[in-house]
């Protein structure tokens, strides 16, 4: 047990929560700007997948930074091809949202085994990079805090930073700016600004875009950061528990922020279980994530009726 | 909804030829993905193509895949038709696999009960795990998808852990003993995969077709997946209907759960025996229109292509995962409203070309 604590209070398990959260957080703010704008985006999962081997395959032959603009344009690419079916062809989401999931499970281990010549499972025989981590260690200067302080923020990923500047800028983006402001209202009562002249439909294409372009930074810090190389399904349920993070989140910047942390615990915390208590089953701690997600949001649901009766009592 | 029965032909035709076209244009793009990666295209196609029809056995695997396609197709159309986007089957297969495990190596799995009985087990837990995320909808209002994918990843992993550990045959086994042959599905075409579970998979299209076309239980299903407001001032309970229809199709995978490991196929609770396939329930129920009777047709055509790809992945240099396109595309052809007809699309892309993108989407919006 003590073990265990003081596992949780070193700075190094801070770092690893960071290091889960940020693919969680990217996903589910991905989420959230395309359920805002009326869209429930059930590919987050599949295009941090497509995402996530883009950045690998393009990183063996490219500086990283290409590597993760590349993921972001494919991962964007499949935004526009879920609009493309949904709003031009009246599809459902939904079912759209599979049908790019399927594509992704199936797609991905195709072009692995096409990009490695065979291997099915991994992308070890390929030499890909990583996304560099920001070091700042001269935080060490600092007296009396300066030890803990760069213990607590160096060495997380560019991306890590990134996701925590987009939950602001989105955030100012929603509540601050008329285009954002548009966006909630199109999600919100489409009729209302297709009556003031809002092109309701090109603000619902522009969300799915986004939505994918935040799921392929997901996907890029997984495969390069997280993970140095592709996994066949490394995404694992993700993208599912981000779309729970969303609901969680109450659907606002700082409710995601808030959700894909606490998720984000838990798989840290699933990280380092294992060599403190061999004696848990692997099977059981990879399924804590999935587990506290549902409890989240059966919790989380039933408060959010608790608070629906209370405004229809009064 | 009581149209002619000539508008009603009508209507089956054009959409078999447009359900003709997603195929078409899927198998199409399939082709040019295997032009482009094969050393050998035409063979590889070939193989894809023609692949179940070469031996008994691989017939035999066409039947068998097809059946567990028609249950899981049918208990997906089950929550469609409730316009209930539960994603559970994944883990309602292996619970009910459980289930159905630990009947067979019970005591009662050795006597004339244990085959019934194991099945019966399954289709209880499977009901059971279907139960969960319909509940937690209708009375919490939490979102059935999330919770019904969270409870699959739960279930595979949760099996994958009683199959290594507490009902391992043995170190390093990721499987059970094998079962007493008295809980096993009977063969039906000798030295085939063919077993009782084509039987069952009967049964089931039969009675998802009664209970959702002639019992009060099921118009009242379709009404709410029609129109749950209209639904609900009709005095019908939305909520009841809705954890019903999820029960039932949580059954329905407890039933394939147990048609995995007591058939012919393993005859134990294996790591990974579902394989991914309760999800293909998703695009059979979407082409099919979530109607049971046309479940069945779709699962032997689908079934084909994908054993098809099963055996174009073992023999050829493609491998099987190509079909993930097909599937893609069929879902999102069949759930569009894409236009049938090469001659109107012609004539969409002249008066289109002429137009600029931003008209035409001005256009869809409408």
């Amino acid at each position: 047990m003590n073990d265990l604590l003081a596992a949780i209070f070193s700075t190094g398990f801070f770092v690893t929560i960071v290091r889960t959260t940020t693919p969680l957080l990217f996903a589910t703010l991905g989420g959230l700007i395309s359920d805002l704008a009326g869209a429930l985006n059930v590919a987050l999962e599949g295009m941090m997948l497509i995402a996530a081997l883009t950045a690998v395959v393009v990183s063996v032959y490219a500086p990283w930074y290409v590597a993760v603009l590349a993921a972001v344009a494919m991962a964007a690419l499949f935004g526009a091809l879920m609009a493309f079916f949904h709003l031009r062809l009246k599809a459902d989401i939904i079912l759209v949202g599979f049908a790019v999931n399927f594509l992704a499970a199936g797609g991905t281990v195709f072009a692995l085994s096409i990009a490695t010549g065979g291997d099915k499972g991994t992308s070890s025989n390929l030499a890909s990079k990583a996304v560099p981590a920001i070091d700042l260690s001269f935080l060490d200067g600092i007296p009396l805090v300066g030890h803990v302080l760069s213990g607590l923020l160096s060495g997380h990923s560019l991306l890590s930073w990134l996701a925590l500047l987009t939950v602001f800028g989105l955030w100012y983006f929603l509540y601050h700016m008329p285009q954002g402001i548009w966006l909630r209202s199109v999600g919100e009562y489409p009729a209302a600004p297709e009556a003031a002249g809002i092109p309701v439909n090109r603000i619902r294409v522009w969300a799915l875009v986004a939505s994918g372009v935040l799921s392929g930074l997901a996907g890029a810090q997984l495969a390069m950061f997280n993970y140095v190389g592709f996994t066949r399904d490394m995404t694992n349920g993700r993208g599912f528990i981000a779309l729970g993070a969303v609901l969680l989140g109450a659907r606002h910047p700082l409710g995601a922020l808030f959700a894909a942390l606490l998720f984000g615990m838990f798989e840290a915390l699933s990280v380092v279980l294992p060599s403190i208590f061999t004696w848990i089953p692997s099977e059981i701690v990879v399924s804590i994530p999935f587990a506290v997600t549902i409890v989240a949001l059966l919790l989380f649901s039933y408060r959010a009726m608790k608070a629906r009766q209370m405004l229809g009592g009064a | 909804m009581s149209a002619p029965a000539t508008d009603k032909w009508k209507t089956v035709r054009a959409e078999t030829a447009r359900l003709l076209t997603a195929v078409v244009i899927a198998l199409l793009v399939a082709l040019a993905v295997i032009m482009l990666t094969s050393k050998t295209p035409v063979d590889t196609f070939r193989t894809l193509l023609t692949g179940p029809l070469t031996s008994k056995r691989t017939l035999g695997l066409w039947v068998d895949e097809a059946a567990k396609l028609t249950v899981t197709g049918l208990a997906f159309s089950l929550v469609f038709q409730a316009r209930q986007f539960a994603m559970g089957v994944q883990g309602q297969v292996y619970v009910g696999g459980l289930a159905a495990t630990l009947v067979a190596l019970s005591p009662v799995g050795t006597t004339v009960l244990g085959m019934p009985l194991a099945v019966l087990a399954a289709m209880a837990a499977g009901a059971v795990y279907g139960f969960i995320p319909g509940y937690a909808k209708a009375k919490l209002g939490a979102n059935e998808i999330v919770s019904s994918l969270m409870l699959n990843y739960i279930a595979v992993y949760f099996i994958t852990f009683v199959v290594r550990v507490p009902l391992s045959a043995g170190p390093g086994l990721m499987q059970s003993a094998d079962f007493p042959p008295a809980s096993m599905f009977a063969v039906l075409v000798p030295k085939t995969r063919i077993d009782l579970g084509l039987v069952l998979a009967l049964v089931a299209i039969a009675l998802v077709w009664f209970a959702l076309y002639r019992t009060s239980w099921g118009l009242k299903l379709r009404l709410v997946g029609h129109n749950a407001r209209f639904a609900e001032y009709a005095g019908i309970k939305a909520t009841f209907i809705m954890v019903s229809a999820m029960t039932a199709s949580g059954a329905l995978g407890g039933l394939l759960g147990s048609m995995y490991v007591q058939g012919q196929t393993f005859g134990r609770l294996t790591y990974g025996f579902e394989g991914g396939l309760a999800f293909e329930g998703i695009l059979i129920a979407i082409v099919a229109k979530s109607r049971p009777l046309a479940v069945p047709i779709v699962a032997i055509c689908y079934g084909y292509l994908l054993q098809g790809a099963e055996i174009m992945g073992i023999r050829t240099d493609v491998p099987t995962e190509v079909i993930a396109v097909v599937r893609a595309l069929i879902i999102l052809l069949v759930a569009s409203s894409f236009k049938l007809g090469l001659g109107s699309m012609l004539k969409k892309l002249v008066s289109g070309g002429a137009k600029t993108g931003e008209a035409n989407a001005a256009e869809a919006g409408r």
